[in-house]
């Protein structure tokens, strides 16, 4: 399975909801996934809602957490880019195969990420996210 | 006929697994923040000799290929191929990190953990994965 990202249906509705003043809040927390075979990313993600504990870590330093740095950048024209990097460090032997990227009330994932393959981390490993997304008008 | 595409929203990710011990020192790595340019962003460092935990696999994030521009046969023949490499780029990189992490304590090529040098043409593709067949 290739590496596959997107953002997911329930990313966009609450952009939408941002961009009219809605309840809504912005990108703040990431957490791993948590199977044993690889995932593919899809827009309507049947496992998106991070309070489903199913498929999200809970605990080992893979769990929900809040993103140490968002900003934004230029990709095409100023400031059409969100950028955002992460460190987990495990502290237990846990698989990974990707990475919700949710909101500040933790109720909605954004951004849905499956890795190229299940990445095996053991006690102490680091797994450093470098994730962007672009509004591309180019 | 140039024909006009959808605008998008895109999205890169890479994920970096590395052990928690430098591997020049095996001092445990510790967080550092620092700016890249204007971007502040977040590593795993050594305190001591400023290293970084050994490198056990690098995913990477193929994206697809542009929609064809006109409909020529050049513009349809060139998404094609454009598609057929996307194909195998992936799935070389998915062979790859499933390479690298199954051999996280072998010493195997660089290449294998960090994704670089990616192949780059069409018949480089091809010849990379045939080499990561098996192993």
């Amino acid at each position: 399975m290739a590496q596959t990202q997107t953002w997911t249906d329930t990313g966009i509705q609450e952009l939408i909801l941002l961009l009219e003043e809605g309840v809504a809040t912005g990108m703040e927390s990431i957490v791993c996934l948590d199977m044993a075979t690889p995932c593919t990313a899809a827009v309507a993600s049947t496992f998106a809602d991070p309070a489903d504990t199913a498929v999200h870590h809970t605990d080992s330093g893979l769990q929900l957490a809040a993103i140490a740095t968002v900003s934004h950048d230029t990709v095409n024209t100023t400031g059409d880019t969100i950028t955002f990097d992460h460190v987990f460090t495990a502290t237990a032997t846990k698989n990974v195969a990707g990475i919700h990227v949710c909101n500040n009330d933790d109720d909605v994932t954004f951004i849905e990420c499956c890795f190229n393959q299940v990445l095996a981390v053991e006690n102490t490993d680091t797994i450093t996210i470098d994730g962007q997304s672009t509004i591309d008008q180019a | 006929m140039k024909i006009g595409t959808r605008s998008s929203l895109r999205v890169y990710a890479t994920a970096e697994h590395r052990t928690g011990f430098c591997e020049n020192c095996q001092t445990k790595t510790v967080k550092e923040f620092y700016m890249d340019g204007e971007r502040k962003r977040v590593r795993m460092i050594c305190p001591s000799c400023g290293g970084m935990g050994k490198l056990i696999a690098k995913t990477y994030s193929v994206q697809p290929p542009k929609p064809p521009q006109c409909m020529s046969f050049r513009c349809l023949y060139q998404f094609f191929m454009d598609t057929l490499f996307c194909a195998l780029l992936s799935n070389y990189h998915r062979r790859r990190v499933a390479y690298a992490e199954k051999n996280r304590h072998k010493v195997i090529l660089e290449r294998y953990r960090t994704g670089e040098p990616s192949p780059t043409g069409l018949l480089r593709a091809v010849v990379a994965n045939i080499k990561l067949i098996g192993r």
